[in-house]
């Protein structure tokens, strides 16, 4: 079996609280990712997800504690913390962030902008570097002569492109995306969609897409990872995940998703919030949420089952499945 | 001294608990939980005991001459005599006395003009707001402190004086900050109700906008009594002062009048500019730190030289 | 063209309270204590004397006509003579003026290295014991009285530097010798280097806690953390996108200090007798000099518009985003 190009191993990140005690936002969060795949990451807000996306980058503030693994063509980036992780930024992972509209410095140009991780990581210099930030602007859908213009001086979703184009700059190989289309009109988010794909494929990159909408996902991914209270619910290719998920939680929120083809059917959200983290969860974490709740649900905690192709779950519903998933 | 110590303080006060600032209003929650608002607190509960004490710390009359001038600290007078051969420890109490109540009276009658002006600024708004804000602006260009000598070196020396000199030129800083909270409260939804019920003008400011911009003001004040006892010694330094009085401004003109540097009689000098000191940094510590629980503003950094930390792993779950 | 609303704005802002300052100084001035003049000035002067007096100072016509004659006046220049010397008030001000200055100038250069030196070590080290002693000291100086200060400097710091505490020149220069130009720089530059000093220690802590709010909130920002995620050490974001962005504000700043450091300057000159514009003041008040008073306030409020003028000018061409 080949090694994945990125795979994390029982990730888990604690926040020290300003009161004392931690924040325990990522619960050992596993999975994998293939070269040229495209994976989401799905969940409410406040699960977990941006924060285990920004680990792969080691992007964390310094109340933050971090353990498990995350393994970059089979070798653990988070070995030694910042040392270890802050070599691959921008060239072999790059990162565009929720709101990116502000991802750029205001009182500098989106060209110089585009130039600087390209110095930095000796991709190219001077006019080399001119030549490709115009290209990446072409190629994400900005007129080459806008390098020389200020961030204000565009519009969110061209905003958006740009610092789609940015993290490009050094040709990476994995690009984490968070969100990308919150904060735009539904006309931008579908061209902005369709720019991400059509570049994955170009730059052969392998994309996670972070986000709680679960139609970017569907449009986008491949696979994906339903995270809830900080742990991985379930994982799989996306028609199983809405065709046959083996988690309430998957089914009730695909459920919950207002399907607008379809007309007329009920909007069923998830009555209830999400666990708080600052304290330890006690069996599984949406059992008071969950429609399908039975005996140990209270007391024993879940484990990931493999319960079908490339397909893990985390739910007593599957506990018939005798191997644990390997990590 | 412009207002923009806002962005000042505000950082001594770090760590303002959250669950505080989202309650209005609650100045003791702030005030008993927040250390450096406590100790700012401290510092002024001290001196204003010392000031109501004055009258019995200190009988007869602290200029009066105990010994030879300059003579330094010993036993019997903890902090020395000055260029006049009086007891420093007197002429502290009743500066104390003085100053504060300078302090105090010039900051309330600079909070009575700004608040006025803040709160019909912002609640009549149109024509009003626009003049009494423009009025505003050309105050705040010219600048106070020549302002102040010059209106003192016109009017005469007596203490009422300095004190409405002093407060006339500080209300600027006031009447913006009360104008901006009244907006805001004036578009709350209680407000247009008891509007729309038929409550009249006169009503709704006293009864529904002033309990809600009070705490503020009172924040507020407090700064302004630091800046005034600070006024007070810019105006007593310069000969303006009343002649008959002793503020600590008086005390630290004295010193330099008597040539104190010359008779190296630092205990004539110190104590009082520390006096002051400690009293404008006290006012300014607790009243920033109301200020900003009443006008919360939290930010989270990116960048610090401390890292994130790694743990080893603690361990695999259990495989069954 | 960009801005030009933005900066025909503020100039015509400018005017207008450079207006309203002239008639404040007028009506201070003239209205209030013109009478004072006369009276104060010669006891024994007959009746008929001060009459003259009166008439020559133009206290005989109306408020009016006086505001009239007073505004004309400024138009050319003339700002009255001053009563101890009788020269024109004009004349007597440059160089005092020049001598403020330099000093305002070198203090001003202090305090903006100190408070940026200081508020960035504190920003960088956030929340560390740099940061706490950073921001106390600095909350600490900018509560002391100017005048204190500058007498503490005198009392200990003058001594071992062995710098000079009074006046702006050595009166011995030029007598034993010819004092090259290096010389009478140096000798100035001793002279202006306490009270720059304390100027700079009260007002850096202002400058200091500002840079470090705006580096905080610059560091913060979304594309901060982007530099960060793009492989950029911790220096270098700092440097190349937290610095400018946070030094803004301190353009703003000074200028809107100056109202202070005027008056700081006032008493600090005092205390060092240093021949500036604000011993002057002081010394007419002394001697009700009023035309010299008041011309010093009119020099003294007019820069302070100028300042504020030149901050939004130059903030306005700082920040791009700035387009009225």
């Amino acid at each position: 079996m080949t090694t994945p190009l990125l795979a994390l191993e029982d990730l888990n990140v604690w926040f020290e609280l300003p009161g004392g005690g931690e924040l325990h936002a990522v619960r050992g969060v596993s999975f994998d990712l293939e070269a040229g795949e495209r994976f989401g990451l799905v969940g409410e807000s406040g699960c977990g997800k941006t924060t285990a996306m920004l680990s792969i980058m080691g992007l964390l503030p310094p109340n933050a504690t971090v353990a498990g693994e995350v393994r970059l063509d089979g070798e653990n980036i988070l070995a030694r913390g910042e040392e270890t992780v802050s070599p691959h930024r921008w060239d072999d992972i790059a990162m565009v962030f929720q709101g990116a509209m502000n991802a750029f410095n205001p009182v500098q140009t989106v060209g110089s902008q585009i130039e600087e991780p390209m110095h930095l990581h000796g991709v190219a210099e001077g006019k080399v570097a001119r030549r490709q930030t115009e290209e990446l602007l072409e190629r994400v859908g900005i007129p080459k002569d806008r390098a020389d213009r200020f961030p204000h001086e565009f519009s969110g979703g061209m905003r958006q492109r740009a610092a789609i184009a940015m993290a490009l700059a050094c040709e990476p190989k994995i690009l984490l995306a968070d969100e990308p289309t919150t904060a735009l009109d539904v006309m931008v988010q579908a061209q902005i969609l369709e720019l991400l794909v059509s570049l994955a494929s170009d730059f052969n990159l392998a994309l996670i897409l972070v986000t709680h909408d679960l139609p970017v996902v569907a449009q986008v991914c491949d696979r994906a990872a339903v995270m809830y209270a900080g742990e991985v619910a379930e994982s799989a290719s996306i028609d199983a995940l809405f065709h046959t998920p083996k988690h309430p939680y998957t089914r009730l929120l695909f459920a919950a998703t207002p399907d607008l083809r379809a007309g007329g059917d009920r909007v069923a959200s998830i009555p209830g919030a999400p666990p708080r983290l600052d304290k330890p969860i006690v069996g599984c974490p949406f059992q008071p949420r969950c429609d399908s709740a039975f005996a140990p649900c209270a007391t024993e905690t879940p484990l990931l089952k493999n319960v079908g192709e490339r397909h893990v779950a985390a739910c007593h519903l599957n506990d018939h499945v005798r191997e644990p998933a390997t990590a | 001294m412009s207002a923009s110590i806002q962005g000042g303080a505000a950082a001594a006060t770090e760590g303002v608990d959250v669950g505080a600032a989202r309650r209005p209003g609650s100045i003791r929650h702030v005030a008993l939980r927040e250390p450096t608002a406590i100790a700012g607190l401290a510092i002024i509960a001290f001196f204003v005991l010392v000031a109501l004490l004055s009258p019995f710390l200190v009988t007869g009359d602290p200029k009066a001459k105990v010994g030879p001038i300059f003579e330094p600290p010993s036993a019997s007078y903890p902090i020395g005599l000055d260029g006049g051969g009086a007891n420093m420890v007197d002429l502290l109490i009743a500066g104390t006395r003085v100053s504060l109540m300078v302090g105090f009276c010039a900051a309330l009658v600079s909070a009575f003009i700004g608040g006025t002006v803040g709160v019909l600024a912002g609640f009549y708004g149109g024509r009003t707001d626009v003049v009494l804000m423009r009025t505003t602006d050309y105050f705040l260009v010219i600048p106070d402190i020549p302002l102040m000598i010059v209106a003192a070196a016109l009017f005469g020396r007596s203490l009422t004086n300095i004190i409405i000199i002093i407060g006339i030129i500080y209300w600027t800083t006031t009447a913006r900050l009360i104008r901006a909270q009244v907006l805001s409260v004036r578009e709350r939804v209680y407000v247009k109700r008891a509007r729309a019920l038929g409550a009249g003008n006169k009503r709704l400011i006293f009864k529904h906008i002033l309990p809600q911009v009070a705490p503020l003001l009172v924040a507020n004040t407090v700064l302004l009594v630091a800046y005034a006892i600070f006024a007070e010694t810019f105006i007593t330094f310069l000969g303006l002062g009343d002649p008959s009085v002793i503020s600590w401004g008086r005390l630290i003109e004295n010193a330099f009048n008597d040539d104190a540097i010359l008779n190296n009689a630092w205990w004539a000098i110190i104590p009082p500019g520390l006096c002051v000191t400690l009293v404008v940094l006290g006012a300014t510590l607790f009243g920033q730190s109301l200020e900003d629980a009443l006008n919360p503003r939290l930010r989270v950094g990116h960048l610090s030289v401390r890292r994130f930390k790694v743990r080893p792993l603690r361990g695999k779950l259990d495989s069954e | 063209m960009r801005g030009f609303d933005y900066v025909g704005k503020r100039m015509l802002f400018a005017a207008l309270t450079v207006f309203v300052a002239i008639t404040l100084n007028f009506v201070l001035f003239r209205t209030l204590s013109g009478d004072a003049v006369s009276a104060l000035r010669c006891r024994q002067c007959t009746q008929a004397f001060k009459e003259y007096q009166r008439e020559q100072l133009g206290l005989d016509k109306s408020r009016w006509e006086q505001y009239q004659l007073y505004l004309e006046d400024l138009a050319h220049g003339n700002m009255g003579k001053s009563l101890r010397s009788e020269q024109p008030v004009t004349h007597e001000l440059w160089p005092p003026l020049k001598n403020t200055m330099a000093m305002v100038a070198l203090g001003t250069v202090f305090s903006i290295v100190f408070g940026v030196l200081v508020g960035v070590v504190c920003a960088w080290r956030r929340g560390t014991w740099a940061d706490k002693g950073g921001l106390w000291s600095g909350l600490a100086f900018y509560s002391m009285p100017p005048q204190w200060l500058g007498l503490l400097m005198v009392l200990f710091v003058a001594g071992w530097f062995g710098l000079p505490t009074a006046g702006i020149k050595d009166p011995t220069l030029g007598i034993l010798g010819d004092a090259s130009t290096w010389d009478v720089f140096v000798d100035r530059i001793r002279h202006m280097l306490l009270p720059a000093l304390t100027l700079g220690l009260v007002l850096y802590g202002e400058y200091a806690l500002v840079v470090r709010s705006a580096m905080l909130e610059t560091l913060g920002e979304d594309y901060v953390l982007t530099a960060r995620a793009k492989g950029l050490s911790n220096w270098r974001t700092v440097r190349t996108h937290g610095l400018r962005n946070a030094l803004l504000p301190i353009v703003t700043l000074v200028a809107l200090s100056l109202g202070f450091i005027i008056g700081g300057s006032i008493t600090i000159e005092y205390v060092f007798s240093y021949p500036g514009i604000g011993l002057e003041v002081v010394e007419a008040i002394d001697q009700r000099d009023y035309p010299i008073l008041q011309g010093a306030f009119l020099l003294l409020t007019l820069s302070v518009i100028g300042a504020n003028l030149l901050a939004d000018l130059l903030y306005f061409k700082l920040d791009p985003r700035v387009s009225g």
